[in-house]
Order: structure tokens, then C-alpha cells, then sequence
């Protein structure tokens, strides 16, 4: 192709501007630009003789570094390199509740570095489809119990003073259809249904102010604007504790799959709860019986009876890597590798994390890193020397509210396998002698 | 096999490998797994164990900070944004429904009548009576099943020949208030807020005659008029099926209580050695499931380049929204897309019939499908069907 043979010696460091240089590099500019099209112009550097044991992806130029790059003028909106296509969202049609308009999309947490998730990842569930919303049309209705009622539109409401917070949301279908056995051999469809951002919005201790909501009012409505006019019942106790009313996500308005432009957070509950395209709060003695919070988000244990206005999702955790997406095929015995993942409590913040190698029979502590936050996700890492046998790996979290993540047979004993949502037993890899990593479940024998 | 060298891996693992693999004792301490538990993870926070209503940690702001977050503690009230919404606005958007009752409509409607909106507006979907699994994807909800009671839900499908239980409207809401509000905000799916509340009334009448409810010891057969006063009766039978109880001035105490007991819903031990008597058991995957949208890879390569730049067609969207429920497969005897010859069957007898034929409705094709589109945006969705169907 087009390659040339670099002379490194004949390259003076662009920083380095002095005027002496600067026809010499004009001069090399301009047989960078000839060789593009003419086939002599390598002529004045030295071609270096490629060995079997040299990369070319250093010996030769790299094609990007022979020819201009893209305008500045070609994204206004910046896009991820194209190298990047795989790492998107995805979804299944065994899991949705009617079709592409109420369903779900995954968020890809084996590609996921630190504890923001980019925008354009963050895990998509909705019952309606995605409202698109005009925010010149929106308006906040806050009514019901209090003294005197009121109506924002989305100018007004940003006025009010802002806060911002890292928290997670997640489904709490999220490993759900895991209770009777390991289902999918994929992270992004055992874990997916989680993501987590930096919400830019008002507290709504502040908003309510000035409303002044009446002694009697016990809980709040929340209501969207979207096609299922999603309503779900929150008890006063976290109205005036964390929840907040945002209108951004990771510094950029809200995207339209996350509630564009305003949606409820409730820090550490069940992403059902944190309304998207909020329209209204209404406040109330009684709890309003939602459908979202009967027929579906319920938990039937093996009594018959089913545990209703289950909120806040519990301590847990997953290895992301390595995981079945990102396995240890490539690694060598001897090899240090990191072993690192995600832990989460809507309870409270993450205390430790444990690490098994045998499937739960034996544990070590891993370290946290990075930021460990109240209701966010928390990383947690372990260095290991591979040895290329086959191992049971798992992790278990514990928080700083005494909840610990329970086995999955302590887990089922105290809910059944009928649950379908809050599932938060520890989750197992195996990984083999080759470094495939499969998703297993640890049973009692 | 794969379990013994898993143990002698296990017994190995960090104390043997570690003596072999690294040089340097000090080195080597750093990743020997430690019997002793670290102590390394104090709570960032000063522990303030106040619980929440949900079990977990209420934190308070203290010295300008709440956890790790400063914060501007000077007084944030006083705002004079906004204004007090109207009567008619607040009526506008006030159309939720309570168990008490609150905020019921008057109106009504019977079974048969219900039976008739049921069968145009909703049978596609959610099948004859509520059977449910209609569509492309069939995973419509279930809106009744037969016999099925509340005894069915303390069933556990621990293997493959035991039935589950039954969540149903009949065996599993606790109120019809529930019903009524989402059927009026939320259905039909495709276009929602669009029944008035006599066809609500009637629609619920169906849906609970469906499902075997009795109002007042009376069952709902056809003739039966549902009104609000008759409503207002309805004791739906797994009323009583939840926990903890939610309403009345305890509600919350009681949720506050059962939460802040992890032994309610499933808590783990901090064990570290010898955790499991015996191997553990390693269940695997039995069939695995590969329906993943779009197909996974992790691969960093470029794109393959987009086959052709195809505009999007003017009618996609709509055939979407409004017509792919009946006309994405045939199960309903519509012609379905990418069907060749039932298409080219229809337009034998020209265009014009084909889009009048749709207009006016046939058989089991409702006019324009049951949507108000305006000529020209249902022509649109057909000729998409015919243009992907050639
Ligand atoms: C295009 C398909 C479609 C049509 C037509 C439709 N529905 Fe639905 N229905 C759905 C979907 C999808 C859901 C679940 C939405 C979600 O995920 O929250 C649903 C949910 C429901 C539920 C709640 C079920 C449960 O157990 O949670 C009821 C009740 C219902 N629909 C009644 C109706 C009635 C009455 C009509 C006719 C007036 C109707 N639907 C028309 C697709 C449809
Ligand atoms: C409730 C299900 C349903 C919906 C929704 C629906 N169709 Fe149909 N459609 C049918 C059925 C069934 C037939 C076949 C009728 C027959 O020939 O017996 C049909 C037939 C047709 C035909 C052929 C008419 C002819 O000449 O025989 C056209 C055109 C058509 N539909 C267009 C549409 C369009 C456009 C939409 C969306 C705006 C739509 N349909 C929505 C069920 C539906």
C-alpha cells in the first residue's frame, strides 16, 4: 500500500518550533503530502528494512499518520471512533413485556470502564416506547396535599438551585431470569439492565419548599407523559430524604430513552420508580395502586403472597472481567491479571468485596478503587497470577447498612424462584482450562 | 474431576502459586491471599446506622458535606417560580383512580359491549378472552386464564412438570381501581387515552367477567352493566395476597419494619474458610439461549459499509406503530409482510381497490386498521408493505 518506512531520525518533534527548523519540516511536510499520491516520494527518507521480528504496526507508518484526518468540522456532535461499532446496547425478544415498545435494551458492562456510563449506553427500558418530548411543550405539575400547588415549565424549573450525584440505576429484573438456573452466557444479559451516570437536577426537599406539602399527605404520585402514562406511588420518607427531579445526565440533558427532558431519581431503588418524561407529583394519604406496582414489580414468594413496594435493590455485585464476552483465552500460565468488577447497594455504600476461586467454599478480600460512593456503583479489583486451571470464580459484596449478598440457595429460600425481580444472589464464572468463562450457578449438593 | 482439581487448585491457590511465581517475599505479600479479612474498608463514612424506610442508610449532611459531596448549606427557600395551575388543568391531568374510589368517573357499560371493543381494539394483542401471547413476538401479556385461582401462586416450578403460578388480573391485582386507571391512560397500546369512559366501563366489565370475578356475590354475564356505584363493590380476590400491608397510618411503619429485615427477602454471611460442606454444586446452562439483538461480538474492526444509503421509508414508522401488530405474520390472516403473493394477490384488482379496501375496512381489517390516520399516512404504510413485499 501506501506505507512508508519511518526514519525517525529525520523527524524533528513538532514541539520543537524553532525558525531554523521550520523549512526543514515544511520541506518533509510537503514529501509526506507527494507520497500520498507519488510513488517516489520515499525517496528521502531511509527506508528501514523490515525483520520477521518487527511490527510493522511500528515500522511502517501508520496510514492515519500519512494523511490528514478528518475535519474538525465533521462531527459537531462528537461519535465514538467506527472501531467501536460492537460496543452498543442489546436486547432480546424472549425478554420484553409486549414487543420493541415495551422492552428492554442492555447496557454492554463488559465494555464499561470506571463508573460512568457513556450516554449513548445506558440500559433503555420502557413501557410505551420512547417519548419524544418538546421541551418548550413540557410543564411539572406538583398538586394533591399541599398548600399551594404548582406548575413549572422546564425553564423555571431549572432556576431552582442545582445538585449533582453519581447513582446507578438498575432494573430489578436485572438477573431475573436467572432464579430457575443460568439462563444466557452473556454479561450483558445477566447484568445488563444497569447503568450508571451523574444526574444534574433539584432536590426535591428544595422544590417542595415553597409548596409546602400538608402534614397528612403519607405518600407521592409520580407520573410520566410517555404512551403508559408510567405512575408509580413513593412514600414521603424518600421524598424528603434523596430524591431528586434532574434534568441531565453526565453534564448533557437528559437523553430521550432516560426521560428527556426531566425524570424522577430516587437514589438506590428500582429503576421503575425513578419516572421518566415526569409530568406530575401528586401528593396523597393513601397509596395509589399503580399498575406498575401490582401486577408487575412485585415479588411472590412461596406463601402466595407477594412483597409489594419493594424499593430499594440490594447489595450486590459481578466480575466483569474476566466474563464470558472478555475471557482469559489469551493469557499465558504466569500471566498477573486484574480481576475486577462492579459492586452496588441501594441500602447503603460499598463496605468489601470477596472473591472466591472455588465457588464460594473459600473467600479473600479484594480491594475497592476508585470512588466508593453512597448508591453507586463501586469498583473492586484483585491481582491473580493465572495458573490456567479451571476455576469457580465468584464475588460478594457487603455494604455499610449490614446487608451481605446472599448465596443463591439462601437467596431462594427466602423468596422462591417465583420472585422474577430483586434477584442479588452472588454470581459464579467458571472459568475453563482454555480461559472460556461460562456463566454457572453454585448449588448446595 | 473438574471438581477435585478445582479444590487442589483452590487449597494452592494463592499460597503455593505465589511461593512459585514470585520472587521477592515482599513482592510476593501483596497478592497472597490474606486469611485474616483486610481492614482496609472502613465505611467511608462515619457510621451513622439511622435506617430508612427501604433498610438502608440515611445519611445526613454534616459540615457542609453529605458523604463525599460538598454542598451550598445556605437556605434554599423563597423561589417565586412557576405559577398555581388552573382547575381545569389540574382536572386535565388528574385522572388517576384510587381503591376508595377517588377519582373515579361516573359512566358505564356492559359485557357484551366490552366484548365488542375488546374484539376490535384489543383481541390482536392479548388474544380471545385474554389469553394473551399475540403478535409478532408473542409476548403480549396474559390478560386471564381459564380456571386459574389464587391458589396457583403458591406454586413453585422446582422442575420442568410443575405449573407456575398464575398472575393474572382475576387471581393476581389486588384492586380493579388499578384496571380501570390503566386501561383508560395506557390502552390500547397502540394509541392510549383514546377510549372514553363508558368504553372504559365496559372494557373492565369484559375483562373481569373474563376472569370470573362476581360483583356482589352476582356474576357478570353478558347483560350486566357496569357503573360506578357497582365499581365502587368490587373486592378483587387476592386482595389480601401482599406484603407488608401499605395502607391506613401504618403504611409506612409496616414497610420500614419488613424492609429493614433482610431475612424478609435474603442475606448472605460473611464466611471465608470452609464455606460449603463438601463440593459445591456446579449447575451449568442446559440450553443456551442465543436470541441476542444484534448478535454479540466484541471484535474492533470497521463497520461493514451500510449496503445502500436507503432512505427510511415515509410509511415505516406508521406501518410500525399502527399496523405491524396484525401485519408482521400472517397468524391472523392478514397479508403480511414480505409475503409476495398474498400481496400480489391483493393488487390484482389495482391500487386504488387495495387502499379502499384498507380505508373502509374487511373482514377482519378494521378501517384504516383502527387508527385515524389521515388517507394519505395510511396509503403511505401500505405502499411500505407493498414496497417490502416485492
Ligand atoms: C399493540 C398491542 C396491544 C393492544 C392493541 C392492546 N394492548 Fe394492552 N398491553 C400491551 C402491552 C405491550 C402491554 C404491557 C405494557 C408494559 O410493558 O407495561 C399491555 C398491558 C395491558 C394490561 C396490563 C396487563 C398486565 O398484566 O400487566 C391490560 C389490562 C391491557 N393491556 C388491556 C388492554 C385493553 C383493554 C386493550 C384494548 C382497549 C389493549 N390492552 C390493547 C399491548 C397491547
Ligand atoms: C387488527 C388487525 C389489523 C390491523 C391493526 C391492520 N390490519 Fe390491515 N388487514 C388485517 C387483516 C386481517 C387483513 C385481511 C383482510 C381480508 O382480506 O380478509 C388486512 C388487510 C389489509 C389490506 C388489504 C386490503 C385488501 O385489498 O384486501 C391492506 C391494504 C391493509 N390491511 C392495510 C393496513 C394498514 C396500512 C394498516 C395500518 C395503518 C393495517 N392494515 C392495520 C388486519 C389488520
Amino acid at each position: 500500500m501506501n506505507k512508508m518506512s519511518k526514519a525517525s531520525q529525520e523527524l524533528d518533534p513538532i514541539s520543537d518550533m524553532s525558525i531554523a527548523q521550520s523549512s526543514r519540516r515544511d520541506f518533509f511536510r510537503k514529501a509526506v503530502v507527494y507520497s500520498a499520491s507519488a510513488v517516489a516520494a520515499t525517496s528521502v527518507l531511509s527506508p528501514v528494512k523490515l525483520n520477521a521480528t518487527d511490527d510493522p504496526a511500528i515500522v511502517e507508518e501508520a496510514p492515519w499518520g500519512v494523511k490528514l484526518g478528518e475535519p474538525i468540522t465533521k462531527n459537531y456532535y462528537g461519535m465514538p471512533s467506527p472501531y467501536e461499532h460492537n460496543n452498543i446496547r442489546r436486547g432480546t425478544p424472549i425478554l420484553a413485556s409486549g414487543d420493541i415498545y415495551a422492552s428492554i435494551t442492555m447496557c454492554p458492562i463488559h465494555e464499561q470502564e470506571g463508573i460512568i456510563t457513556p450516554n449513548g449506553l445506558f440500559f433503555n427500558r420502557c413501557h410505551g416506547g420512547v417519548a419524544e418530548v418538546d421541551p418548550n411543550e413540557y410543564r411539572l405539575m406538583i398538586h394533591g396535599l399541599v398548600e399551594k400547588p404548582l406548575v413549572l415549565t422546564l425553564d423555571e424549573l431549572k432556576r431552582y438551585p442545582s445538585e449533582s450525584r453519581i447513582h446507578f440505576i438498575e432494573c430489578p429484573a436485572n438477573g431475573g431470569p436467572e432464579w430457575r438456573g443460568p439462563q444466557f452466557n452473556k454479561i450483558q444479559f445477566t447484568k445488563g439492565m444497569m447503568s450508571q451516570a451523574e444526574w444534574t437536577g433539584v432536590s426535591l426537599k428544595v422544590l417542595l419548599a415553597d409548596v409546602g406539602v400538608k402534614p397528612e399527605a403519607k405518600w407521592m404520585l409520580a407520573e410520566g407523559s410517555d404512551n403508559s402514562e408510567m405512575g408509580r406511588t413513593v412514600p414521603i420518607e424518600k421524598v424528603f430524604d434523596d430524591a431528586m427531579v434532574v434534568w441531565a445526565q453526565n453534564g448533557e440533558a437528559l437523553r430521550p430513552e432516560q426521560g428527556y427532558p426531566v425524570r424522577l431519581l430516587l437514589p438506590g431503588w428500582e429503576g421503575n420508580l425513578q419516572i421518566k418524561w415526569l409530568k406530575r407529583l401528586e401528593f396523597s394519604k393513601e397509596p395509589f395502586y399503580a399498575k406498575e406496582e401490582t401486577a408487575k414489580y412485585t415479588v411472590l414468594t412461596p406463601s402466595g403472597k407477594a412483597i409489594q413496594h419493594f424499593y430499594p435493590l440490594e447489595v450486590n455485585s459481578i466480575i466483569t472481567s474476566p466474563c464470558p464476552e472478555k475471557p482469559w483465552t489469551d493469557l499465558k500460565k504466569g500471566d498477573l491479571v486484574e480481576i475486577q468488577g462492579l459492586a452496588w447497594s441501594g441500602q447503603g455504600t460499598i463496605k468489601a468485596v470477596d472473591i472466591s476461586f472455588d465457588g464460594g467454599k473459600n473467600w479473600v478480600e479484594a480491594s475497592l478503587k476508585g470512588l466508593v460512593l453512597p448508591k453507586a456503583w463501586t469498583r473492586f479489583s484483585y491481582m491473580y497470577r493465572y495458573e490456567g486451571k479451571p476455576l469457580l470464580l465468584s464475588s460478594r459484596a457487603v455494604d455499610d447498612s449490614g446487608h451481605i449478598q446472599p448465596t443463591i440457595d439462601q437467596e431462594i429460600e427466602a423468596v422462591g424462584i417465583e420472585a422474577v425481580y430483586h434477584r442479588n444472589a452472588i454470581c459464579t464464572w467458571e472459568v475453563t482450562k482454555k480461559g472460556e468463562v461460562n456463566n454457572v450457578h453454585i448449588r448446595k449438593s | 474431576m473438574f471438581i477435585s482439581e478445582n479444590r487442589r487448585k483452590t487449597i494452592s491457590i494463592a499460597l503455593v502459586a505465589s511461593v512459585m511465581l514470585f520472587t521477592t517475599a515482599s513482592f510476593a505479600k501483596e497478592y497472597i491471599a490474606t486469611e485474616v479479612i483486610k481492614n482496609n474498608s472502613n465505611p467511608v463514612f462515619p457510621a451513622n446506622k439511622e435506617k430508612g424506610i427501604d433498610g438502608g442508610v440515611v445519611y445526613k449532611v454534616k459540615d457542609n458535606m453529605y458523604t463525599v459531596y460538598a454542598i451550598n448549606n445556605q437556605e434554599k427557600k423563597g423561589f417565586k417560580y412557576g405559577r398555581t395551575p388552573t382547575k381545569n388543568e389540574e382536572k386535565a391531568w388528574d385522572v388517576d383512580v384510587m381503591p376508595d374510589g377517588t377519582g373515579l368517573p361516573e359512566g358505564k357499560g356492559s359485557v357484551e359491549q366490552g366484548d365488542e371493543l375488546y374484539e376490535e381494539k384489543c383481541s390482536m394483542c392479548h388474544g380471545e378472552f385474554g389469553s394473551g401471547g399475540k403478535g409478532s413476538r408473542s409476548t403480549y401479556p396474559t390478560l386471564s386464564i381459564g380456571e386459574a385461582s389464587t391458589d396457583s401462586l403458591t406454586n413453585q416450578r422446582i422442575n420442568p412438570d410443575v405449573d407456575g403460578p398464575k398472575r393474572v388480573i382475576g387471581t393476581y391485582w389486588p384492586q380493579a381501581s388499578t384496571l380501570f386507571w390503566y386501561i383508560k391512560t395506557a390502552m390500547p397500546f397502540p394509541h392510549p387515552k383514546s377510549l372514553n369512559n363508558d368504553e372504559v366501563y365496559a372494557l373492565v366489565a369484559y375483562l373481569l367477567s373474563v376472569n370470573d370475578i362476581t360483583i356482589d356475590g352476582q356474576e357478570l354475564d353478558d347483560e350486566y352493566v357496569l357503573d360506578r356505584a357497582k365499581f365502587l363493590k368490587i373486592k378483587m380476590p387476592n386482595e389480601d395476597g401482599f406484603i407488608p400491608k401499605i395502607d391506613g397510618p401504618k403504611g409506612a411503619e409496616n414497610i420500614k419494619k419488613f424492609l429493614g429485615n433482610p431475612k424478609n427477602y435474603g442475606n448472605g454471611t460473611r464466611c471465608m474458610k470452609n464455606c460449603i460442606d463438601g463440593e459445591p454444586n456446579v449447575v451449568r446452562i442446559k440450553k443456551e439461549i442465543h436470541k441476542y439483538e444484534p448478535p454479540v461480538s466484541v471484535v474492533r474492526d470497521l463497520p461493514k459499509e451500510i449496503t445502500s444509503s436507503k432512505e427510511v421509508h415515509p410509511g415505516q414508522k406508521i406501518y410500525e406503530t399502527s399496523c405491524a401488530v396484525c401485519h408482521a405474520t400472517d397468524a391472523m390472516g392478514a397479508p403480511n409482510v414480505g409475503n409476495k403473493e398474498a400481496w400480489a394477490k391483493k393488487l390484482e384488482k389495482g391500487i386504488d381497490k387495495v387502499y379502499e379496501n384498507g380505508i373502509k375496512g374487511i373482514n377482519a381489517m378494521p378501517p384504516k386498521g383502527g387508527t385515524s390516520l389521515s388517507d394519505e399516512d395510511f396509503k403511505k404504510a401500505v405502499d411500505y408493505m407493498i414496497d417490502n413485499s416485492k
